[in-house]
Protein backbone atom coordinates (compact mmCIF):
# COMPACT_ATOMS: atom_id res chain seq x y z
CA UNK A 1 0.00 0.00 0.00
CA UNK A 2 1.38 3.25 -1.31
CA UNK A 3 1.36 5.87 1.91
CA UNK A 4 -0.51 9.18 0.34
CA UNK A 5 3.00 11.29 0.76
CA UNK A 6 5.12 9.01 -1.04
CA UNK A 7 2.25 8.89 -3.69
CA UNK A 8 2.73 12.96 -3.57
CA UNK A 9 6.18 12.65 -4.35
CA UNK A 10 6.11 10.13 -7.05
CA UNK A 11 3.81 12.52 -8.79
CA UNK A 12 5.45 16.00 -7.98
CA UNK A 13 8.71 13.81 -9.44
CA UNK A 14 7.15 12.79 -12.47
CA UNK A 15 5.76 16.51 -13.42
CA UNK A 16 9.27 17.36 -12.75
CA UNK A 17 11.37 14.98 -14.88
CA UNK A 18 8.45 15.13 -17.53
CA UNK A 19 9.34 18.40 -17.84
CA UNK A 20 12.94 18.43 -18.76
CA UNK A 21 13.73 19.37 -14.66
CA UNK A 22 15.83 15.71 -14.56
CA UNK A 23 15.79 14.23 -11.48
CA UNK A 24 15.07 10.62 -13.80
CA UNK A 25 17.16 8.15 -11.68
CA UNK A 26 15.13 9.30 -8.59
CA UNK A 27 12.09 8.82 -10.48
CA UNK A 28 12.44 5.49 -11.53
CA UNK A 29 13.77 4.49 -8.12
CA UNK A 30 11.26 5.30 -6.44
CA UNK A 31 8.64 3.85 -8.71
CA UNK A 32 10.60 0.27 -8.29
CA UNK A 33 10.03 0.82 -5.04
CA UNK A 34 6.10 1.56 -4.73
CA UNK A 35 5.53 -0.07 -8.38
CA UNK A 36 2.88 1.88 -9.54
CA UNK A 37 2.04 1.11 -13.11
CA UNK A 38 3.77 4.20 -15.29
CA UNK A 39 5.26 2.18 -17.95
CA UNK A 40 5.24 4.46 -20.25
CA UNK A 41 7.18 7.08 -18.26
CA UNK A 42 9.76 4.30 -17.06
CA UNK A 43 9.95 3.21 -20.78
CA UNK A 44 10.75 6.83 -21.79
CA UNK A 45 13.16 8.02 -19.13
CA UNK A 46 14.85 4.52 -18.67
CA UNK A 47 15.41 4.63 -21.86
CA UNK A 48 17.09 8.13 -22.30
CA UNK A 49 19.23 7.19 -19.28
CA UNK A 50 20.14 3.79 -20.92
CA UNK A 51 21.01 5.37 -24.54
CA UNK A 52 23.52 7.70 -22.93
CA UNK A 53 26.50 6.55 -22.50
CA UNK A 54 27.86 9.02 -19.86
CA UNK A 55 24.40 9.06 -17.30
CA UNK A 56 24.70 4.95 -17.87
CA UNK A 57 28.06 4.83 -16.25
CA UNK A 58 27.12 6.89 -13.80
CA UNK A 59 24.80 4.53 -12.52
CA UNK A 60 28.05 1.85 -12.23
CA UNK A 61 26.31 -1.81 -10.64
CA UNK A 62 22.67 -0.60 -10.49
CA UNK A 63 23.21 -0.42 -14.14
CA UNK A 64 21.86 -3.91 -14.81
CA UNK A 65 18.41 -3.10 -12.79
CA UNK A 66 17.48 -0.26 -14.83
CA UNK A 67 17.86 -2.58 -18.02
CA UNK A 68 15.96 -4.79 -16.28
CA UNK A 69 13.26 -2.18 -15.06
CA UNK A 70 12.99 -0.79 -18.53
CA UNK A 71 12.13 -4.37 -19.98
CA UNK A 72 9.27 -4.88 -17.67
CA UNK A 73 8.55 -1.50 -18.58
CA UNK A 74 8.62 -2.26 -22.23
CA UNK A 75 6.70 -5.29 -22.10
CA UNK A 76 4.34 -3.27 -20.04
CA UNK A 77 4.02 -0.87 -23.10
CA UNK A 78 4.13 -3.50 -25.85
CA UNK A 79 0.99 -5.11 -24.67
CA UNK A 80 -1.44 -6.30 -27.07
CA UNK A 81 -3.31 -2.83 -25.91
CA UNK A 82 -4.52 -0.14 -28.22
CA UNK A 83 -4.66 2.37 -26.15
CA UNK A 84 -0.73 1.84 -24.83
CA UNK A 85 0.55 1.52 -28.45
CA UNK A 86 -1.39 5.05 -29.51
CA UNK A 87 0.51 6.90 -26.72
CA UNK A 88 3.79 5.51 -27.93
CA UNK A 89 3.89 6.10 -31.35
CA UNK A 90 2.30 9.21 -31.29
CA UNK A 91 3.96 11.06 -28.24
CA UNK A 92 7.05 9.06 -28.68
CA UNK A 93 9.26 8.38 -31.34
CA UNK A 94 11.23 5.56 -29.35
CA UNK A 95 8.00 3.39 -30.21
CA UNK A 96 8.97 1.77 -33.33
CA UNK A 97 12.28 1.00 -32.20
CA UNK A 98 11.38 0.02 -28.22
CA UNK A 99 11.32 -3.76 -29.26
CA UNK A 100 14.65 -3.79 -30.80
CA UNK A 101 15.50 -2.00 -27.06
CA UNK A 102 13.52 -4.49 -25.46
CA UNK A 103 15.25 -7.30 -26.56
CA UNK A 104 18.43 -5.52 -26.60
CA UNK A 105 17.71 -4.98 -22.73
CA UNK A 106 17.38 -8.71 -22.33
CA UNK A 107 20.22 -9.69 -24.40
CA UNK A 108 22.62 -7.66 -22.48
CA UNK A 109 21.27 -9.10 -19.27
CA UNK A 110 21.51 -12.77 -20.56
CA UNK A 111 24.92 -11.92 -21.62
CA UNK A 112 26.45 -10.76 -18.27
CA UNK A 113 24.10 -13.02 -15.89
CA UNK A 114 24.05 -16.37 -17.88
CA UNK A 115 22.06 -18.71 -16.82
CA UNK A 116 20.33 -16.37 -14.34
CA UNK A 117 16.81 -17.25 -12.89
CA UNK A 118 16.03 -13.41 -12.80
CA UNK A 119 17.13 -13.42 -16.63
CA UNK A 120 15.26 -16.75 -17.72
CA UNK A 121 12.15 -14.61 -16.17
CA UNK A 122 12.78 -11.93 -18.39
CA UNK A 123 13.00 -14.23 -21.58
CA UNK A 124 10.17 -15.67 -20.10
CA UNK A 125 8.53 -11.90 -20.45
CA UNK A 126 9.73 -11.32 -23.58
CA UNK A 127 8.09 -14.67 -25.26
CA UNK A 128 4.74 -13.50 -23.37
CA UNK A 129 5.08 -9.93 -25.11
CA UNK A 130 5.05 -11.79 -28.29
CA UNK A 131 1.89 -13.97 -27.26
CA UNK A 132 3.77 -16.90 -27.85
CA UNK A 133 2.22 -18.52 -25.09
CA UNK A 134 3.74 -22.36 -25.41
CA UNK A 135 6.99 -21.03 -25.39
CA UNK A 136 6.99 -19.10 -22.48
CA UNK A 137 5.27 -21.71 -20.50
CA UNK A 138 8.25 -24.07 -21.67
CA UNK A 139 10.88 -21.62 -20.80
CA UNK A 140 8.68 -21.60 -17.17
CA UNK A 141 8.50 -25.37 -16.68
CA UNK A 142 12.29 -25.30 -17.53
CA UNK A 143 13.01 -22.79 -14.80
CA UNK A 144 10.97 -24.05 -12.11
CA UNK A 145 12.32 -27.63 -12.31
CA UNK A 146 15.82 -25.64 -11.11
CA UNK A 147 13.80 -23.33 -8.64
CA UNK A 148 10.19 -25.24 -7.64
CA UNK A 149 9.77 -22.60 -5.04
CA UNK A 150 9.91 -19.41 -7.25
CA UNK A 151 7.09 -17.46 -6.81
CA UNK A 152 7.23 -15.03 -9.54
CA UNK A 153 6.99 -18.01 -11.96
CA UNK A 154 3.88 -19.61 -10.80
CA UNK A 155 2.79 -15.40 -10.82
CA UNK A 156 3.77 -15.74 -14.61
CA UNK A 157 1.62 -18.93 -15.14
CA UNK A 158 -1.28 -17.17 -13.83
CA UNK A 159 -1.10 -14.07 -15.99
CA UNK A 160 -0.69 -16.11 -19.00
CA UNK A 161 -3.97 -17.87 -17.83
CA UNK A 162 -5.49 -14.41 -17.44
CA UNK A 163 -3.92 -13.06 -20.68
CA UNK A 164 -5.41 -15.97 -22.60
CA UNK A 165 -9.05 -15.08 -21.08
CA UNK A 166 -8.76 -18.16 -19.34
CA UNK A 167 -9.88 -17.18 -15.97
CA UNK A 168 -11.31 -20.75 -14.54
CA UNK A 169 -7.32 -21.68 -15.23
CA UNK A 170 -6.41 -18.28 -13.75
CA UNK A 171 -8.08 -18.76 -10.72
CA UNK A 172 -6.91 -22.68 -10.45
CA UNK A 173 -3.36 -22.03 -10.77
CA UNK A 174 -3.53 -19.27 -7.67
CA UNK A 175 -5.48 -21.29 -5.88
CA UNK A 176 -2.82 -23.97 -5.94
CA UNK A 177 -0.34 -21.23 -5.69
CA UNK A 178 -1.94 -19.76 -1.97
CA UNK A 179 -1.96 -23.30 -0.57
CA UNK A 180 1.86 -23.33 -0.98
CA UNK A 181 2.22 -19.91 -0.03
CA UNK A 182 -0.58 -18.97 1.75
CA UNK A 183 0.58 -15.44 3.38
CA UNK A 184 1.02 -14.15 -0.09
CA UNK A 185 -1.48 -10.78 0.07
CA UNK A 186 -1.11 -9.58 -3.15
CA UNK A 187 -2.09 -13.02 -4.63
CA UNK A 188 -5.41 -13.22 -2.19
CA UNK A 189 -6.21 -9.52 -3.56
CA UNK A 190 -5.36 -10.92 -7.60
CA UNK A 191 -7.77 -13.98 -6.76
CA UNK A 192 -10.44 -11.90 -5.13
CA UNK A 193 -10.49 -9.25 -8.04
CA UNK A 194 -10.72 -12.37 -10.72
CA UNK A 195 -13.73 -13.38 -8.58
CA UNK A 196 -14.99 -10.45 -8.35
CA UNK A 197 -14.98 -10.24 -12.18
CA UNK A 198 -16.71 -13.40 -12.54
CA UNK A 199 -19.39 -12.16 -10.02
CA UNK A 200 -18.46 -14.63 -7.60
CA UNK A 201 -19.07 -12.94 -4.86
CA UNK A 202 -18.79 -15.54 -1.83
CA UNK A 203 -15.36 -16.55 -3.02
CA UNK A 204 -13.98 -13.28 -3.60
CA UNK A 205 -15.57 -12.28 0.01
CA UNK A 206 -13.60 -15.24 1.19
CA UNK A 207 -10.67 -13.93 -0.23
CA UNK A 208 -10.94 -10.89 1.62
CA UNK A 209 -11.46 -12.52 5.00
CA UNK A 210 -8.10 -14.35 4.47
CA UNK A 211 -6.76 -10.38 3.98
CA UNK A 212 -8.37 -9.42 6.87
CA UNK A 213 -7.56 -11.67 9.15
CA UNK A 214 -3.86 -10.94 8.66
CA UNK A 215 -3.90 -7.44 8.13
CA UNK A 216 -7.02 -6.51 10.40
CA UNK A 217 -6.22 -2.91 10.12
CA UNK A 218 -6.20 -2.08 6.21
CA UNK A 219 -9.35 -0.21 5.77
CA UNK A 220 -9.51 -0.81 2.17
CA UNK A 221 -9.58 -4.81 2.74
CA UNK A 222 -13.07 -3.93 5.04
CA UNK A 223 -14.45 -1.83 2.06
CA UNK A 224 -13.57 -4.31 -0.17
CA UNK A 225 -15.05 -7.24 2.08
CA UNK A 226 -18.31 -5.08 2.47
CA UNK A 227 -18.51 -4.55 -1.15
CA UNK A 228 -18.66 -8.22 -2.02
CA UNK A 229 -20.75 -9.05 0.87
CA UNK A 230 -23.28 -6.26 -0.47
CA UNK A 231 -23.32 -7.56 -4.44
CA UNK A 232 -24.07 -10.58 -3.09
CA UNK A 233 -26.99 -9.46 -1.41
CA UNK A 234 -27.64 -7.22 -4.55
CA UNK A 235 -27.25 -9.92 -7.06
CA UNK A 236 -30.09 -12.26 -5.33
CA UNK A 237 -32.81 -9.18 -5.10
CA UNK A 238 -31.44 -7.62 -8.67
CA UNK A 239 -30.63 -4.20 -7.82
CA UNK A 240 -32.73 -3.50 -4.30
CA UNK A 241 -32.90 0.23 -4.17
CA UNK A 242 -33.66 0.75 -7.59
CA UNK A 243 -36.79 -1.12 -7.66
CA UNK A 244 -37.84 0.73 -4.39
CA UNK A 245 -37.30 3.88 -5.99
CA UNK A 246 -38.77 3.03 -8.90
CA UNK A 247 -41.58 0.45 -9.19
CA UNK A 248 -42.34 1.08 -5.70
CA UNK A 249 -44.56 -1.76 -4.74
CA UNK A 250 -45.31 -5.20 -7.18
CA UNK A 251 -41.97 -6.18 -7.77
CA UNK A 252 -40.48 -5.30 -5.09
CA UNK A 253 -43.32 -7.54 -3.03
CA UNK A 254 -41.70 -10.41 -4.77
CA UNK A 255 -37.85 -9.67 -3.60
CA UNK A 256 -38.75 -9.15 -0.11
CA UNK A 257 -39.97 -12.63 -0.14
CA UNK A 258 -35.86 -13.42 -0.57
CA UNK A 259 -33.50 -15.48 1.13
CA UNK A 260 -32.51 -15.33 4.62
CA UNK A 261 -29.23 -15.14 3.44
CA UNK A 262 -29.15 -11.50 1.64
CA UNK A 263 -29.87 -10.11 5.11
CA UNK A 264 -27.32 -11.36 6.68
CA UNK A 265 -25.10 -10.66 4.16
CA UNK A 266 -26.17 -6.97 4.11
CA UNK A 267 -25.74 -6.91 8.04
CA UNK A 268 -21.94 -8.11 7.61
CA UNK A 269 -21.75 -5.20 4.56
CA UNK A 270 -22.56 -2.57 7.39
CA UNK A 271 -20.61 -3.78 10.07
CA UNK A 272 -17.39 -3.73 7.39
CA UNK A 273 -18.44 -0.61 6.15
CA UNK A 274 -19.08 0.82 9.47
CA UNK A 275 -15.15 -0.47 10.49
CA UNK A 276 -13.98 0.87 7.43
CA UNK A 277 -15.14 4.48 8.12
CA UNK A 278 -13.46 4.10 11.99
CA UNK A 279 -9.81 2.82 10.52
CA UNK A 280 -10.16 5.82 7.39
CA UNK A 281 -11.16 8.66 9.93
CA UNK A 282 -14.26 8.73 8.16
CA UNK A 283 -13.22 10.21 5.35
CA UNK A 284 -14.21 7.21 2.82
CA UNK A 285 -17.22 8.18 0.42
CA UNK A 286 -17.49 4.46 -0.43
CA UNK A 287 -18.11 3.00 2.77
CA UNK A 288 -20.72 6.05 3.98
CA UNK A 289 -22.30 5.29 0.79
CA UNK A 290 -22.71 1.83 1.68
CA UNK A 291 -23.82 2.40 5.34
CA UNK A 292 -26.76 4.64 3.84
CA UNK A 293 -27.18 1.80 0.70
CA UNK A 294 -27.22 -0.77 3.67
CA UNK A 295 -29.16 0.56 6.16
CA UNK A 296 -31.94 1.49 3.82
CA UNK A 297 -32.08 -2.27 2.46
CA UNK A 298 -32.05 -3.54 5.11
CA UNK A 299 -34.98 -1.33 6.54
CA UNK A 300 -36.82 -2.46 3.71
CA UNK A 301 -36.31 -5.92 4.16
CA UNK A 302 -37.25 -6.01 7.71
CA UNK A 303 -40.45 -3.97 7.70
CA UNK A 304 -43.32 -5.85 9.14
CA UNK A 305 -41.07 -7.77 10.76
CA UNK A 306 -40.81 -7.35 15.03
CA UNK A 307 -39.45 -4.76 16.26
CA UNK A 308 -36.70 -5.93 18.22
CA UNK A 309 -34.99 -7.24 14.76
CA UNK A 310 -35.01 -3.60 13.88
CA UNK A 311 -31.79 -1.33 13.37
CA UNK A 312 -31.72 0.78 15.92
CA UNK A 313 -28.47 3.37 15.91
CA UNK A 314 -27.89 6.50 14.68
CA UNK A 315 -25.11 5.40 12.25
CA UNK A 316 -26.91 5.81 8.90
CA UNK A 317 -27.98 9.01 10.18
CA UNK A 318 -24.54 10.15 11.13
CA UNK A 319 -23.14 8.84 7.52
CA UNK A 320 -26.03 10.46 5.87
CA UNK A 321 -24.83 13.98 7.71
CA UNK A 322 -21.24 13.60 6.96
CA UNK A 323 -21.96 12.99 3.06
CA UNK A 324 -23.86 16.15 3.34
CA UNK A 325 -21.26 17.98 4.75
CA UNK A 326 -18.53 16.80 2.64
CA UNK A 327 -20.46 17.26 -0.65
CA UNK A 328 -21.81 20.46 0.50
CA UNK A 329 -17.87 21.86 0.63
CA UNK A 330 -16.53 19.55 -2.07
CA UNK A 331 -19.13 19.04 -4.42
CA UNK A 332 -21.65 21.58 -3.90
CA UNK A 333 -23.09 20.99 -7.87
CA UNK A 334 -24.26 17.19 -6.65
CA UNK A 335 -25.33 18.71 -3.47
CA UNK A 336 -28.96 18.55 -4.73
CA UNK A 337 -28.86 14.77 -6.52
CA UNK A 338 -27.56 13.49 -2.64
CA UNK A 339 -30.05 15.38 -1.17
CA UNK A 340 -32.71 13.95 -2.78
CA UNK A 341 -31.14 10.51 -3.25
CA UNK A 342 -31.00 10.23 0.72
CA UNK A 343 -34.47 11.90 1.18
CA UNK A 344 -35.55 8.82 -0.71
CA UNK A 345 -33.78 6.43 1.34
CA UNK A 346 -35.43 8.30 4.38
CA UNK A 347 -32.27 8.96 5.61
CA UNK A 348 -32.51 12.85 5.48
CA UNK A 349 -35.46 15.34 5.68
CA UNK B 1 -38.39 -5.92 -29.34
CA UNK B 2 -38.73 -7.54 -32.52
CA UNK B 3 -39.64 -3.97 -34.35
CA UNK B 4 -36.64 -2.28 -36.09
CA UNK B 5 -35.13 0.50 -34.45
CA UNK B 6 -32.14 2.70 -35.37
CA UNK B 7 -29.31 3.37 -32.58
CA UNK B 8 -27.85 6.96 -33.37
CA UNK B 9 -24.91 7.92 -31.14
CA UNK B 10 -23.72 11.40 -30.84
CA UNK B 11 -20.66 12.70 -30.97
CA UNK B 12 -20.29 13.13 -27.12
CA UNK B 13 -21.42 10.02 -26.41
CA UNK B 14 -19.03 8.07 -28.62
CA UNK B 15 -16.25 10.23 -27.48
CA UNK B 16 -16.37 10.33 -24.12
CA UNK B 17 -16.98 6.23 -24.12
CA UNK B 18 -13.43 5.89 -26.23
CA UNK B 19 -11.44 8.12 -24.14
CA UNK B 20 -12.89 6.36 -20.57
CA UNK B 21 -11.23 3.07 -22.49
CA UNK B 22 -8.30 4.52 -23.33
CA UNK B 23 -7.48 6.23 -20.05
CA UNK B 24 -7.40 3.14 -18.34
CA UNK B 25 -6.02 0.55 -20.91
CA UNK B 26 -4.96 -1.94 -18.43
CA UNK B 27 -8.70 -2.63 -17.02
CA UNK B 28 -12.29 -3.12 -18.28
CA UNK B 29 -14.01 -0.09 -18.09
CA UNK B 30 -17.95 0.50 -18.56
CA UNK B 31 -20.52 3.25 -18.21
CA UNK B 32 -24.44 4.24 -18.49
CA UNK B 33 -25.56 6.06 -21.76
CA UNK B 34 -28.27 8.44 -22.02
CA UNK B 35 -31.11 9.17 -24.43
CA UNK B 36 -34.36 9.12 -25.34
CA UNK B 37 -36.77 7.41 -27.82
CA UNK B 38 -37.99 9.46 -31.12
CA UNK B 39 -40.37 7.86 -32.95
CA UNK B 40 -41.17 9.54 -36.65
CA UNK B 41 -44.17 7.32 -37.93
CA UNK B 42 -43.71 3.91 -38.01
CA UNK B 43 -39.54 4.20 -37.58
CA UNK B 44 -38.04 4.18 -33.96
CA UNK B 45 -34.65 5.78 -33.10
CA UNK B 46 -32.75 5.58 -29.86
CA UNK B 47 -30.88 8.87 -29.58
CA UNK B 48 -28.31 8.28 -27.53
CA UNK B 49 -27.28 11.94 -26.01
CA UNK B 50 -24.88 11.29 -23.58
CA UNK B 51 -22.45 9.17 -21.65
CA UNK B 52 -21.32 8.98 -18.32
CA UNK B 53 -18.17 7.03 -17.68
CA UNK B 54 -18.63 4.65 -14.54
CA UNK B 55 -16.05 2.60 -13.31
CA UNK B 56 -12.54 1.25 -14.35
CA UNK B 57 -11.74 -1.12 -11.49
CA UNK B 58 -13.52 -4.05 -10.09
CA UNK B 59 -16.18 -3.92 -12.17
CA UNK B 60 -18.14 -6.52 -10.72
CA UNK B 61 -18.57 -4.80 -7.51
CA UNK B 62 -22.53 -3.70 -7.55
CA UNK B 63 -22.86 -0.97 -4.60
CA UNK B 64 -21.37 1.72 -6.74
CA UNK B 65 -23.32 0.86 -9.90
CA UNK B 66 -26.16 1.08 -8.21
CA UNK B 67 -25.70 5.06 -6.16
CA UNK B 68 -24.57 5.79 -9.68
CA UNK B 69 -27.61 4.85 -11.28
CA UNK B 70 -30.10 6.37 -8.86
CA UNK B 71 -27.85 9.86 -8.85
CA UNK B 72 -27.37 9.61 -12.58
CA UNK B 73 -30.85 9.27 -13.44
CA UNK B 74 -32.75 11.76 -11.33
CA UNK B 75 -29.82 14.36 -12.85
CA UNK B 76 -30.43 13.26 -16.62
CA UNK B 77 -34.29 13.44 -15.95
CA UNK B 78 -34.24 17.13 -15.92
CA UNK B 79 -33.13 17.00 -19.31
CA UNK B 80 -35.93 14.80 -20.25
CA UNK B 81 -33.51 12.05 -20.75
CA UNK B 82 -33.07 8.32 -19.17
CA UNK B 83 -31.05 5.45 -19.22
CA UNK B 84 -31.14 3.81 -22.56
CA UNK B 85 -27.68 1.87 -22.28
CA UNK B 86 -24.55 0.60 -21.19
CA UNK B 87 -21.14 0.21 -22.90
CA UNK B 88 -18.54 -1.82 -21.81
CA UNK B 89 -14.97 -2.40 -23.20
CA UNK B 90 -13.17 -5.57 -22.14
CA UNK B 91 -10.20 -5.71 -20.40
CA UNK B 92 -7.93 -7.43 -22.96
CA UNK B 93 -7.22 -6.44 -26.45
CA UNK B 94 -8.79 -8.83 -28.68
CA UNK B 95 -11.58 -9.87 -26.44
CA UNK B 96 -14.66 -9.23 -28.28
CA UNK B 97 -17.04 -11.28 -26.18
CA UNK B 98 -19.73 -9.88 -24.53
CA UNK B 99 -19.07 -10.83 -20.74
CA UNK B 100 -21.32 -11.79 -18.14
CA UNK B 101 -21.58 -8.69 -15.65
CA UNK B 102 -22.23 -6.49 -18.95
CA UNK B 103 -25.05 -8.78 -20.13
CA UNK B 104 -26.11 -8.63 -16.37
CA UNK B 105 -26.15 -4.42 -16.23
CA UNK B 106 -27.55 -4.85 -19.89
CA UNK B 107 -30.59 -6.94 -18.45
CA UNK B 108 -31.47 -4.78 -15.48
CA UNK B 109 -31.64 -1.79 -17.96
CA UNK B 110 -33.75 -3.70 -20.48
CA UNK B 111 -36.46 -3.96 -17.48
CA UNK B 112 -36.81 -0.78 -17.56
CA UNK B 113 -35.98 0.26 -21.16
CA UNK B 114 -37.08 -2.29 -23.71
CA UNK B 115 -34.94 -0.99 -26.79
CA UNK B 116 -31.52 -0.64 -24.38
CA UNK B 117 -28.55 -0.87 -26.29
CA UNK B 118 -25.53 -2.15 -25.00
CA UNK B 119 -22.15 -0.85 -27.09
CA UNK B 120 -19.04 -2.87 -26.61
CA UNK B 121 -16.22 -1.12 -27.90
CA UNK B 122 -14.17 -2.86 -30.33
CA UNK B 123 -9.99 -2.50 -30.46
CA UNK B 124 -9.23 -3.66 -33.87
CA UNK B 125 -11.61 -0.63 -35.24
CA UNK B 126 -10.42 1.45 -32.84
CA UNK B 127 -7.23 0.56 -34.17
CA UNK B 128 -8.07 1.34 -38.02
CA UNK B 129 -9.00 5.25 -36.79
CA UNK B 130 -5.52 5.70 -36.11
CA UNK B 131 -3.97 4.96 -39.75
CA UNK B 132 -6.79 7.20 -40.73
CA UNK B 133 -8.96 4.43 -42.43
CA UNK B 134 -11.34 4.23 -40.04
CA UNK B 135 -14.98 4.63 -41.40
CA UNK B 136 -17.06 2.58 -38.90
CA UNK B 137 -17.78 3.48 -35.26
CA UNK B 138 -15.32 1.57 -33.15
CA UNK B 139 -18.20 -0.19 -30.83
CA UNK B 140 -20.58 -2.96 -31.94
CA UNK B 141 -24.42 -2.94 -30.73
CA UNK B 142 -26.10 -5.53 -28.88
CA UNK B 143 -30.03 -5.79 -28.00
CA UNK B 144 -31.72 -8.10 -26.87
CA UNK B 145 -33.70 -9.96 -29.45
CA UNK B 146 -37.15 -12.38 -28.56
CA UNK B 147 -34.87 -14.97 -26.96
CA UNK B 148 -33.82 -12.44 -24.38
CA UNK B 149 -30.38 -12.99 -25.05
CA UNK B 150 -27.98 -10.65 -26.34
CA UNK B 151 -27.17 -10.00 -30.10
CA UNK B 152 -24.70 -8.03 -31.77
CA UNK B 153 -26.44 -6.38 -34.88
CA UNK B 154 -24.66 -6.27 -38.17
CA UNK B 155 -24.67 -2.90 -40.29
CA UNK B 156 -27.31 -4.83 -42.37
CA UNK B 157 -29.35 -5.86 -39.67
CA UNK B 158 -32.45 -5.03 -38.64
CA UNK B 159 -31.33 -2.63 -35.59
CA UNK B 160 -28.62 0.09 -36.97
CA UNK B 161 -26.08 2.01 -35.44
CA UNK B 162 -25.15 5.41 -36.94
CA UNK B 163 -23.48 8.07 -35.65
CA UNK B 164 -25.03 11.29 -35.40
CA UNK B 165 -22.17 13.85 -36.61
CA UNK B 166 -20.21 11.53 -39.94
CA UNK B 167 -17.34 13.41 -38.17
CA UNK B 168 -17.13 12.14 -35.04
CA UNK B 169 -14.19 9.86 -36.20
CA UNK B 170 -12.33 12.23 -36.80
CA UNK B 171 -12.73 14.41 -34.22
CA UNK B 172 -11.79 11.57 -31.70
CA UNK B 173 -8.72 10.45 -33.57
CA UNK B 174 -7.80 14.33 -32.73
CA UNK B 175 -8.23 14.12 -29.35
CA UNK B 176 -6.67 10.76 -29.15
CA UNK B 177 -3.43 12.56 -30.49
CA UNK B 178 -3.54 15.62 -28.04
CA UNK B 179 -4.40 12.87 -24.86
CA UNK B 180 -7.41 13.98 -23.91
CA UNK B 181 -8.27 10.64 -22.25
CA UNK B 182 -6.73 11.87 -19.53
CA UNK B 183 -8.94 15.02 -18.46
CA UNK B 184 -11.82 12.74 -18.26
CA UNK B 185 -13.55 11.55 -14.98
CA UNK B 186 -15.71 8.60 -14.41
CA UNK B 187 -17.74 7.82 -11.55
CA UNK B 188 -15.11 6.21 -9.82
CA UNK B 189 -12.80 8.74 -9.64
CA UNK B 190 -15.53 10.78 -7.88
CA UNK B 191 -16.37 8.37 -5.13
CA UNK B 192 -12.00 8.56 -4.78
CA UNK B 193 -12.35 12.24 -4.81
CA UNK B 194 -15.97 13.84 -4.73
CA UNK B 195 -14.44 17.03 -6.19
CA UNK B 196 -13.83 14.98 -9.36
CA UNK B 197 -17.11 15.79 -11.71
CA UNK B 198 -18.70 12.73 -13.54
CA UNK B 199 -20.53 15.07 -15.80
CA UNK B 200 -17.04 16.01 -17.16
CA UNK B 201 -18.43 19.85 -17.81
CA UNK B 202 -16.16 21.60 -19.98
CA UNK B 203 -14.74 18.36 -21.77
CA UNK B 204 -14.64 19.29 -24.97
CA UNK B 205 -14.84 22.89 -24.41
Amino acid sequence: MVGAEEAARLDRLEIQVENGGGGAWEYLCLVRKLKPRRSDKVLKHGLAILNDPKARSNLGGEEWTLYEQVAFAAFDCQQHNVAKVFSLSLSLPLHIKSEKHLMDCVAVLSKEFPGSLRVGRLEGMLLEAENSWAEAEKVYARLLEDNPLDQIIYKRKVAIAKAQGDLKVAVDFLNKYLEIFMSDHDAWRELAEIYVSLQMYKQAAFCYEELLLSQPTVSLYHLAYAEANESQCIEYSGFIILLFLRFLLTAFIEQVLYTMGGLENLLTAKKYYASTITLSGGKNTRALYGICLCSAAISQLTKGRSKEEKESSDLPSLAAEALLRDYKYRAPKKLPLLNSMLKNMKLSS
Amino acid sequence: MAADCCYEVSQIAYVKLVLHALKHPSSAVNGLLLGRLRQDGSTATVEVADAVPLSHAQIGLLPALEIALIQIEEHFEAEGLSVVGYYHANERHNDLELGNAAKKIGDHIFRFFPRAAVLLLDNNKLQKLKTGKGRDPAVQLYTRDSSRSWRQTGSDGSNQLTLKEPAANIVLFDYISSEKWQQIVDFDDHLDDISKDWLNPGLFD
